[in-house]
C-alpha cells in the first residue's frame, strides 16, 4: 500500500468537513421551500409562496436590479481599466513595476470596512454621497485587483513573441493586442471578471457606508432585514442567488474550463 | 525587393554595450547570416532591424527607405521566430492570412495568396488545422509561409531551426535555401550554428561582443579567418599554447613544448611572444610516414579511436604529453589505426592559426 | 520614449482612480482620527487630540473588543487549519477522480454570497434555529442552547466562511511536496505518522503560514458575519467601527479604530512576508 494515501480516519474527517461547508446552503434552500416560518427537521411542508412573495415585492426587485447594474457596471469598468494597467505593468512600460503592482493590490489588503468609512467621509466631504457613479467607482476599487491579478497571471502565460509576430506582420500595437494577445488571455480574464462580479454582488462593508437608502443592494437588504429576525423570504431570495451563482459558474466552466484558473 | 543597410548601428543598456557601431550592407536578394555565440548581439541586431528594439544610435535603411524609427508594422519585413510564434488560436490559413489582411487584401485575392504561400512550403492541405495539431517541422513551415505571404522587402530569421531535431534540421535547411533562392528576397539569418550559416549563406557575418569579427563568403570565413575569434569559433579547433620561435616573412615558427615546432603561413606576433594555436580536427591528416616539404609533420601515438559513422576521431599524443583530436574520414586510409600506433600529423602551414595569447583568451 | 508614453496612457486612468477614490480618502481618515468629538455637536473644529487612540488602549470596553477580535482571529485560524488539512490532504492524495468534485465543493461556498452563508448560520444557530429545534425535539436538551450573539456563534460561522481559503492554500502547498521525499523517508524506516510530522508537515509549513495569515487578517477585518451572528451587542473591531460611524456618528473614534485595525492587518502581513522570505533564503 502506498504510504502517503489518506487513511479511513482522514477521509471520514475530510468528508464531514466538506459536508459542514455545504450545511448553510442546504439549510437556506430547505428554509426557502418550507411552509413554516422557522425550520424543522423534517420540513413541515413544501411551498413556493416565499418565492412568489419575493418576486412580487418591489423592494426585492429593486435591490436585485441595483445589485446587477452595479456588478455588471463595475466589472466592465474594472476590466477596461484593469487590463490596460496590467498590460502596462507586464510590458514594464513604467519604472517601479513592483511598487505599482502592490499599489493596485492595496484595496485587497486594507480591511474593507476601512475603505468603507474612508469613502463615507470623503464622499460626504465632496458631496458625492448618494451618487450612483460614486458607488460604482467604489465597487471598481474593490473589484479591480482581481482583474489586474488574473490579467497579469494570464499575460505571464502568453509567449509574447506572438504579439511581436503580429506587429511585424503589419498590425499596430492595439490591433496586435486585440487580435492576438486578448484572445489568448481571455480565459483568465473571464475567471477574473467572474471574481470581480461576485465580489461586487456580495459586497456589504463598502456599500453599506456609501450607498444611499435608494441604492439598497440585495446583500444590504438581506443584511439589514436579518436584524428583524429570520424571514423565509430572505431564504427564498438567497436561494435565487445560489441558483444564479451555480448557473454563472456552470457557464464559466463551459466557456473557459474555469476551474483551471482557481 | 531591396537591399538592407545598417549604418553605425549600436545598442546600449546603461553601461552595457550589446551592439557596438555596427555597419553592414546586404545586397538585394542576398542571403547573409549573423553567426556568433549567444550574447554576441546578433539577435539584438535582428530585433533592431525588425523594429522590436529601438537602437541607441545609427541608421537602418531598406532600399531607399530609412526605417530606423518606424514601428514594426510599417517596415514591410518578414520575421521567422525561434519559437515560431504562431497564433495558437488561429488556423494555419488565418495565421498566413494575418499579414495580408493587415494590408487590406481580401476575398478571392486573399484566398489565392494564402494558398500560394502554403503551396510554397508544401502545406496546401493543412489550412484548416490549428498549430498545435502540427509537428515541429510543419509549424516551422507555417511560420515561413506566414512571413513570406505579405511579400516583405526583407526576410529575417531568428535561429529558426534550433528547435528541430538534427535530421529535420538538415531537411529544413535545404528547403529554406531553395525557397529563398526561388523568391530572391533579401535575407538576414541569425544563428549560432556554423554549419547552418556556412551552408545557407552567400556571405557570413561572424559577430562577437557586439562587433563584427569578419564579414565574408563562407569559404573565406572557413579558410581565411580574419581574427583570433573566428579561428577559434569556426570548425572544431584543437587549442594549444605556444611561443613564437622565429619569424619568416608573414609567417613563422611556433614551439609548443616537447621540442615540437609548427610552421604557420601567417603570424602577427613577434619572436618570443606567447601565442594560442588553433588546429582544426578536420584539417589534420594522419599518416604512417613522415611528410617532406613545407607541410608540418609531427610524430605522435594514437591514444583512443572513436567511430562515429562518416568520421573516425582519434586522440593522438604528441610532444610532451599534448593531446590532439583528429577527425579522419571513415572511408580514408587512416580509418583503422589501432591504439599505440605511431603516426605523423600532417598540417599545412595555411591551416595553423596562431594568435597572441591574450587576444585568444578573450573568446 | 514612446513606450513610456504608452505606459502612462494605459496605467494612468486606473492610477488616477485609485488615487482619487482610494488613497486620498484613506489618508483623509488620519486627520479625523486626531479630532475631538462632542456628542450632539460632531467633530470639534481645530481640536487636536490623541484621546481617540489612547482610549483604544486604556478604556476597558475598547480593550475587550480589540482582544476579542484578536483571539477570534486566532481561534478561527486554528480551527480552519485543523479542519482544512484533512480536506486538502484528501484532495491532493486521495483518488484522482474525486479531485475535481471535491475541489468544486470547497470552492462552491466561497462563490456564494457572504450574506447568504451567514444567513444560513442564523437559520441553524438561532434560539429557534435548526440545531436547537433538533436537540429539543430529540429531548437532548430542555432549553435552547445559546449559539449566537457570542463567541461560539462567531467561531462556527467564520470558520465556515474562511475554511475554503485555507483549504486552497494547503492544497497548493501539498502539491509542491515531492512524493519521492516522502517515499524516501518511508524506505528509511519512518512510520507513517513520522513521515507526516518529519517530512510532509515541515514542507507544507510555508502554505500553512500563508493560509493562516490570510484567514487571520480576513477574520479580524470582517464586518458582515460578526454583525449578523454577533448582533448589535457582541462586538468586534469592524462592527464597532460600523456602529461608531453609522449609529453614534463618532467619526473621530471610528477612524482611530479603523487606523488601528489597518495597522494590525498590515503589520501581520508584513511580518509574515519577512518570515517566509527568511525561510525561502534558508532552503
Amino acid at each position: 500500500m502506498n504510504e502517503s494515501k489518506p487513511g479511513l480516519t482522514i477521509t471520514s474527517i475530510a468528508l464531514l468537513v466538506i459536508l459542514f461547508l455545504q450545511l448553510p446552503v442546504i439549510v437556506v434552500v430547505l428554509a426557502a421551500f418550507s411552509s413554516t416560518s422557522y425550520l424543522t427537521i423534517p420540513p413541515q411542508g413544501l411551498t413556493l409562496k416565499w418565492f412568489a412573495k419575493v418576486l412580487s415585492d418591489p423592494v426585492y426587485l429593486d435591490a436585485i436590479r441595483i445589485s446587477l447594474t452595479l456588478a455588471v457596471g463595475s466589472t466592465v469598468v474594472s476590466l477596461v481599466l484593469g487590463v490596460a494597467a496590467a498590460y502596462a505593468l507586464f510590458k514594464r512600460m513604467l519604472p517601479g513595476t513592483e511598487a505599482l503592482t502592490s499599489f493596485l493590490m492595496a484595496p485587497l489588503i486594507l480591511p474593507s470596512v476601512v475603505i468603507g468609512v474612508a469613502l463615507l467621509q470623503y464622499y460626504s466631504l465632496i458631496g458625492w454621497r448618494g451618487s450612483f457613479a460614486a458607488l460604482l467607482l467604489a465597487h471598481v476599487i474593490i473589484t479591480v485587483p482581481y482583474i489586474v491579478r488574473s490579467a497579469l497571471a494570464s499575460l505571464a502565460g502568453v509567449d509574447m513573441s506572438v504579439e511581436e509576430a503580429a506587429r511585424v506582420l503589419g498590425a499596430n500595437g492595439f490591433t496586435a493586442f486585440r487580435l492576438v494577445t486578448l484572445p489568448l488571455i481571455k480565459p483568465g480574464l473571464v475567471a477574473g471578471a467572474l471574481f470581480a462580479f461576485v465580489t461586487s454582488m456580495e459586497n456589504v462593508p463598502v456599500t453599506i457606508f456609501v450607498a444611499s437608502a435608494k441604492q439598497t443592494t440585495l446583500p444590504i437588504l438581506i443584511f439589514s432585514s436579518v436584524e428583524m429576525g429570520v424571514d423565509p423570504s430572505i431564504a427564498a431570495v438567497s436561494t435565487l442567488l445560489i441558483v444564479a451563482t451555480v448557473f454563472v459558474l456552470w457557464l464559466a466552466e463551459r466557456w473557459t474550463g474555469f476551474h483551471r484558473f482557481i | 525587393m531591396s537591399s538592407l543597410k545598417l549604418d553605425h548601428l549600436s545598442k546600449h543598456y546603461g553601461e552595457a554595450v550589446i551592439v557596438r557601431d555596427l555597419s553592414l550592407e546586404i545586397a538585394n536578394g542576398e542571403f547573409v547570416s549573423l553567426l556568433g555565440p549567444s550574447g554576441c548581439g546578433k539577435t539584438t541586431v535582428l530585433r533592431m532591424v525588425a523594429g522590436l528594439i529601438a537602437p541607441t544610435g545609427g541608421k537602418i535603411t531598406i532600399g531607399e527607405r530609412e526605417i530606423t524609427v518606424l514601428p514594426p508594422n510599417k517596415r514591410r519585413i518578414g520575421l521567422v521566430f525561434q519559437s515560431y510564434a504562431l497564433f495558437p488560436h488561429l488556423t494555419v490559413f488565418e495565421n498566413v492570412a494575418f499579414g495580408l489582411r493587415r494590408q487590406g487584401v481580401k476575398g478571392s485575392e486573399l484566398e489565392k495568396r494564402v494558398k500560394d504561400a502554403l503551396a510554397l512550403v508544401r502545406l496546401d492541405a493543412f489550412g484548416d488545422r490549428y498549430p498545435r495539431q502540427m509537428s515541429g517541422g510543419q509549424q516551422q513551415r507555417v511560420a515561413m509561409a506566414r512571413a513570406i505571404a505579405p511579400r516583405p522587402d526583407v526576410l529575417l530569421f531568428d535561429e529558426p531551426l534550433s528547435n528541430l531535431d538534427a535530421k529535420l534540421r538538415d531537411e529544413m535547411q535545404i528547403e529554406l535555401k531553395r525557397l529563398q533562392r526561388e523568391l530572391g528576397i533579401t535575407t538576414l539569418f541569425v544563428t549560432h550554428d556554423q554549419a547552418e550559416a556556412l551552408s545557407l549563406s552567400d556571405r557570413v557575418c561572424v559577430m562577437a561582443h557586439g562587433n563584427i569579427e569578419q564579414f565574408a563568403a563562407p569559404e573565406d570565413i572557413y579558410h581565411r579567418p580574419a581574427t583570433a575569434f573566428v579561428a577559434s569559433f569556426i570548425g572544431k579547433p584543437n587549442r594549444l599554447a605556444g611561443k613564437v620561435a622565429s619569424r619568416n616573412g608573414a609567417g613563422g615558427t611556433v614551439e609548443i613544448g616537447g621540442g615540437v615546432t609548427l610552421n604557420a603561413d601567417r603570424l602577427d606576433v613577434a619572436t618570443g611572444g606567447e601565442v594560442e594555436l588553433f588546429l582544426r580536427q578536420e584539417a589534420i591528416e594522419l599518416r604512417t610516414t613522415p611528410t617532406e616539404g613545407p607541410v608540418n609533420s609531427i610524430p605522435g601515438t594514437v591514444q583512443l579511436r572513436s567511430f562515429s559513422g562518416a568520421h573516425v576521431q582519434y586522440v593522438v599524443r604528441i610532444g610532451a604529453n599534448t593531446e590532439i583530436v583528429v577527425e579522419a574520414p571513415s572511408s580514408g586510409a587512416a580509418s583503422n589505426l589501432e591504439k599505440d600506433a605511431s603516426v605523423y600529423l600532417a598540417v599545412a602551414p595555411a591551416n595553423v592559426f596562431a594568435l597572441a595569447a591574450a587576444e585568444g583568451a578573450r573568446s | 520614449m514612446s513606450n513610456w508614453k504608452a505606459g502612462v496612457l494605459l496605467f494612468g486612468p486606473l492610477a488616477l482612480l485609485l488615487i482619487g477614490v482610494f488613497l486620498v480618502p484613506v489618508l483623509l481618515l488620519a486627520p479625523t482620527s486626531f479630532h475631538e468629538y462632542a456628542p450632539g455637536v460632531g467633530i470639534v473644529a481645530n481640536s487636536w487630540t490623541l484621546e481617540n487612540y489612547a482610549r483604544i488602549v486604556t478604556d476597558d470596553y475598547y480593550r475587550e473588543v480589540v482582544w476579542r477580535t484578536l483571539y477570534l482571529g486566532l481561534g478561527v485560524t486554528v480551527s480552519c487549519l485543523l479542519l482544512g488539512y484533512p480536506v486538502a490532504y484528501l484532495i491532493v492524495r486521495g483518488p484522482a477522480r474525486l479531485r475535481l468534485p471535491l475541489t468544486l465543493l470547497v470552492i462552491f461556498p466561497l462563490m456564494l454570497n457572504l450574506v447568504v452563508r451567514s444567513f444560513g448560520w442564523i437559520a441553524l444557530l438561532s434560539n429557534r434555529g435548526l440545531v436547537n429545534n433538533f436537540l429539543i425535539q430529540t429531548g437532548l436538551i430542555g432549553a435552547p442552547l445559546k449559539l449566537m450573539f457570542n463567541l461560539t456563534g462567531l467561531m462556527i460561522g467564520m470558520t465556515h466562511i474562511y475554511l475554503p481559503f485555507m483549504v486552497l492554500m494547503l492544497v497548493a502547498a501539498l502539491q509542491n511536496v515531492p512524493r519521492d521525499v516522502e517515499a524516501a523517508a518511508a524506505t528509511l524506516g519512518s512510520s507513517r505518522s513520522h513521515v507526516f510530522t518529519s517530512v510532509t508537515l515541515p514542507l507544507t509549513a510555508p502554505g500553512i503560514i500563508s493560509g493562516s495569515i490570510l484567514v487571520f487578517v480576513l477574520t479580524i477585518s470582517a464586518l458582515v458575519t460578526p454583525r449578523m451572528l454577533g448582533g448589535p451587542t457582541y462586538k468586534v473591531m469592524a462592527t464597532l467601527i460600523y456602529d461608531e460611524y453609522m449609529q453614534l456618528l463618532d467619526w473621530p473614534s471610528g477612524s482611530a479604530l479603523s487606523f488601528s485595525l489597518t495597522v494590525i492587518a498590515i503589520a501581520i502581513i508584513w511580518a509574515s512576508s519577512r518570515i517566509t522570505k527568511r525561510w525561502a533564503g534558508m532552503a
